[in-house]
């Protein structure tokens, strides 16, 4: 660095590389259900995906429907669900408030977790997290530190609430 | 003699209140996630309510700035300015402003108007109505012209693109919230462009420019913000070569070198915008720039 500069030059072959295990709970399904929808009562809403909704879902939405990773809860007020993603980078867990007529009201991230380089392209790996809930919530350090770098799309997340708006027009409200 | 601060957190426990609380919660905002820390002698409750407002405040920024959106500000003002001034939002207004200052700091370094060449690259999608190539050969932000109080002409039909200053300014707002809601510590990450503020003193990593999935530097940072600009995540290939999302607006070619820009400054909008100053501009530019914002800048560079 130039004495008195405000450019500082890091020579990348010099830096100590370590992992940054970007792992993180927010909340867990009972916190968001607490936060969007307080203590009113909510079912569990059953939901069986017939291979003709399958098809309408993905055709309405564009977006590929993956089994299993969907719940349902029903409020007087509204519909609560809780989905899985996965993207180029990253594993979301996450949930959504509609209101009555369909429309979101709310969307809070449950869990977020950044896949080590090329881990996240592999199906095995991949295959322990889609799908799954919260009954065993992962290990994380004491003090989880932020990370600054070039922003990571969530395109794949906004993709899954697409879905999940034809999936509550196709196989909740229609019926 | 007993202090009055020793009572109040006797008056504190006394009501259940526990010291120090402390929430994080994410969400998708701004194309990418949004997390929120705040800590603070408050309930739990209270602490979700702040950051709650706080989601609401970037939330806010993000319908007004949108590019995506047809319906936001900025697609307004992107439809109509040239042909009619436009008013606009006083949050619009003062980013846009803040945007032409880092434009005339930089001799056009950073510059606004580079939505129409995301738009060729498939950064940003198309607007409606596409823009006329005629009309806005040679247009840059010395067409945009501010007229007080809130409203906004252009001279060209230029496409505005606030993607590398609304963030930070979304990320500021956020703190400003939680700041009057009384909270002590905070930090807001909008997916790498961050602030911390309060009594805190954080650990912040900076991904490695060659394999970002891996952290090359741990810095310390405690009232201030950090930005990183970076295309590891953008660079794509296209018929005619290779683009990222960073675009040298003066000469509209993409830099798609393997380095990374690191700027931390008060504010989060200032570290924002600087970055694409560090990236485009003259080394003693970017010096002078940094100076006039008592900012700082981390380069890695794309050398191996």
């Amino acid at each position: 660095m130039i004495p008195g500069s405000r450019l500082a030059f890091m020579p990348l072959t010099a830096i100590c590389i370590c992992q940054p295990a970007q792992a993180m709970v927010y909340l867990t399904i009972e916190q968001a259900q607490q936060l969007m929808f307080g203590a009113r009562p909510l079912t569990v809403l059953p939901l069986v995906l017939s291979a003709t909704d399958v098809a309408a879902i993905e055709h309405d939405s564009g977006v590929k429907v993956y089994a299993d990773s969907l719940r349902v809860w029903k409020a007087a007020d509204g519909y609560f669900f809780v989905d899985a993603v996965v993207g180029k980078h990253d594993l979301i867990d996450y949930a959504v408030a509609l209101t009555a007529e369909g429309k979101v009201r709310q969307i809070e991230i449950l869990q977020y977790r950044e896949a080590y380089g090329g881990e996240v392209r592999n199906s095995h790996w991949r295959a322990q997290f889609v799908g799954r809930h919260h009954g065993d919530p992962i290990q994380i350090g004491q003090d989880i530190q932020s990370i600054s770098g070039a922003t990571l799309s969530c395109q794949h997340l906004t993709d899954a609430v697409r879905r999940l708006l034809s999936t509550y027009a196709i196989a909740i409200a229609g019926r | 003699m007993r202090s009055p601060s020793l009572g109040a957190e006797r008056a504190r426990y006394a009501t259940g209140v526990r010291l120090e609380n402390e929430v994080r919660r994410a969400r998708p905002l701004l194309g990418t996630v949004v997390e929120i820390r705040a800590a603070a002698a408050l309930t739990e409750e209270k602490l979700h309510t702040a950051i709650g407002s706080a989601f609401a405040a970037i939330e806010r920024v993000h319908l007004l700035m949108s590019y995506h959106d047809p319906a936001s500000e900025l697609s307004r003002i992107n439809r109509e300015a040239a042909s009619s001034e436009q008013h606009i939002d006083a949050e619009t207004y003062t980013v846009l402003e803040a945007a032409l200052r880092f434009a005339a700091l930089s001799n056009g370094a950073f510059d606004p108007c580079v939505g129409e060449q995301l738009e060729e690259w498939g950064y940003l999608p198309p607007s409606a109505p596409p823009a006329d190539r005629t009309r806005t050969a040679g247009g840059n932000w010395r067409d945009i012209h501010l007229i007080t109080p809130h409203r906004v002409r252009l001279t060209r039909p230029v496409r505005l693109d606030l993607g590398g200053i609304a963030k930070g300014y979304a990320v500021d707002r956020a703190v400003e919230v939680l700041q009057r809601a009384g909270i002590e510590r905070i930090l807001v990450n909008a997916g790498g462009d961050l602030r911390i503020a309060g009594a805190w003193e954080r650990q912040i990593r900076l991904r490695h420019a060659h394999t970002p999935h891996l952290s090359a530097e741990v810095l310390m940072l405690s009232n201030a913000a950090l930005a990183t600009s970076a295309p590891y995540y953008s660079r794509r290939r296209l018929s005619f070569g290779e683009v990222s999302a960073l675009i040298d607006p003066r000469s509209a070619m993409p830099y798609i070198e393997n380095g990374s820009i690191t700027v931390s400054a008060a504010d989060c909008m200032s570290a924002d915008a600087l970055t694409k100053v560090a990236l485009f501009a003259r080394p003693e530019v970017t010096e002078q720039a940094l100076a006039a914002c008592g900012a700082q800048a981390w380069v890695q560079s794309a050398a191996t």
